[in-house]
């Protein structure tokens, strides 16, 4: 009889002791399951586009031709702020009329145009706002970083072409104070003030010469500054005779 | 075995003394009552009777659950299905508007290179347009300076025709008014000439 009460007694406590593991109810299916944090959507391919297809390098390079007294000539240049544009001396020299059209084909008006003794660098005002300017680079590049060269090579399409800096030289021209660099990204004639620039799209120099083995000359982006913060550094461009 | 079998245990009453100070009672072979052998009896089946009703409480809240799981599967399966059915929806009209994103790309390069040709193509005519426009205005210098040459060489030709008739009948005149004349002639033919050349020089550049 004591062990069927202790059957008892067990069997009692093993079924309030199940009791604890029984399964619970389930909860009722929400009406909606999607998750209330959205995933975000981050385009690829567009962080250099603008509202008209160009990238930010495009824009801001612009064309520049020379009526001038002895003849026409063509070059290319770059914005540095709305109004600014920064190109070679040689190719606003001796002109009569400067004509800048933009990478669209639109046709900027010319208001002042100077130039400065020290380097083959000049600078060229306008009136109506430019599509776009890029930034300055903090320092001068260094052998082997990559660049990119934007202009308009023997005055045909604007044209993008990639290299590497090769080094520091002297100027085999004598054109510009210091050293100049020597980059390998291929230039024409026209190519003349365009902008080269780093990986992120900063201005590193300015292409003012290409040498017989076909490499590019710039100046680079120090003496740029340098020469942009004298303000005596550039004379009124003189008219042509 | 049970203790249902065994006498009743007698208790001393309240403030008697401990049971330490008396010697215990000693069991005398007494028949239990018969009430209380039922009572033992029945309880047994009191309890299996409770364990019986709470398997079957049990039993019937497992039934419950099973009930109730085997719907809230159901229901997830529904929801499942149309959060499958609706994803590949979203998939399908995803690959849809990534093949219209990849078609609006290529066009979006097309007309970026079509505006770069025509921003091209423009700046090629404003460069023959200037040089056109340069050579016109060389053109009409040239013409301009030729009538003024054939101007000058036509003055030339009058003034030797008059000198010659001046000295057709030099007996007519002075001298040496004749010879101012005939050097002022010379110097207006030698001016021509000079004219001539410098135009004839320029049209051969």
């Amino acid at each position: 009889m004591r062990a069927l009460r202790r059957v008892l007694l067990a069997s009692s406590l093993a079924l309030v002791a199940g009791c604890g593991v029984l399964p619970p109810l389930p909860d009722a299916v929400p009406e909606d399951i999607a998750p209330t944090v959205e995933p975000s959507l981050v385009a690829h391919g567009s962080e250099n586009l603008s509202p008209d297809g160009f990238d930010a390098v495009q824009r801001m390079a612009v064309r520049i031709r020379n009526v001038g007294c002895a003849g026409l000539s063509t070059g290319s240049g770059f914005a540095i702020d709305e109004h600014t544009l920064v190109t070679n001396r040689h190719v606003v020299a001796d002109s009569e009329v400067l004509q800048v059209s933009t990478y669209d084909g639109r046709d900027i008006e010319v208001t002042a145009a100077s130039t400065a003794a020290l380097a083959d660098l000049a600078v060229v005002r306008t009136d109506e706002p430019l599509p776009s300017y890029p930034e300055l680079a903090d320092a001068d590049p260094t052998a082997g970083d990559p660049v990119t060269v934007v202009g308009y090579p023997e005055g045909g399409a604007l044209t993008v072409t990639q290299g590497e800096v090769i080094g520091l030289t002297t100027d085999p021209l004598n054109e510009n104070l210091g050293e100049v660099l020597v980059t390998d990204a291929p230039v024409e004639p026209g190519s003349s003030g365009s902008a080269a620039l780093d990986e992120a799209g900063r201005v590193i120099g300015v292409v003012y010469a290409k040498t017989s083995d076909g490499r590019s000359l710039l100046i680079p982006l120090s003496t740029v500054q340098e020469l942009l913060s004298d303000a005596g550094a550039f004379t009124d461009l003189p008219p042509c005779s | 075995m049970s203790q249902a079998s065994q006498p009743p245990v007698w208790q001393p009453p309240p403030g008697a003394p401990s049971p330490q100070a008396v010697p215990p009672p000693v069991p005398s072979p007494v028949p239990a009552p018969a009430r209380a052998r039922r009572r033992g009896s029945r309880a047994p089946v009191v309890v299996l009777t409770l364990l019986l009703l709470a398997a079957l409480g049990v039993g019937a809240y497992l039934w419950l659950t099973t009930v109730r799981w085997q719907e809230d599967s159901a229901r997830w399966e529904e929801r499942a299905r149309e959060q499958a059915a609706e994803v590949t929806a979203l998939q399908a009209e995803l690959d849809g508007v990534n093949a219209e994103l990849v078609a609006a790309r290529e066009q979006l390069a097309t007309a970026t290179g079509r505006i770069t040709e025509l921003a091209d193509e423009k700046a090629q005519l404003g460069d023959e347009t200037v040089a056109a426009q340069r050579y016109l205005d060389y053109q009409t210098r040239v013409t301009e300076a030729a009538g003024v040459v054939a101007t000058a060489l036509g003055q030339c030709t009058q003034a030797q025709s008059q000198l010659i008739g001046y000295l057709e009948n030099r007996e007519a005149y002075d001298p040496a008014d004749l010879e101012r004349f005939a050097g002022d002639v010379q110097a207006l033919c030698d001016q021509a000439n000079e004219a001539n050349e410098q135009l004839q020089q320029e049209l051969r550049q």
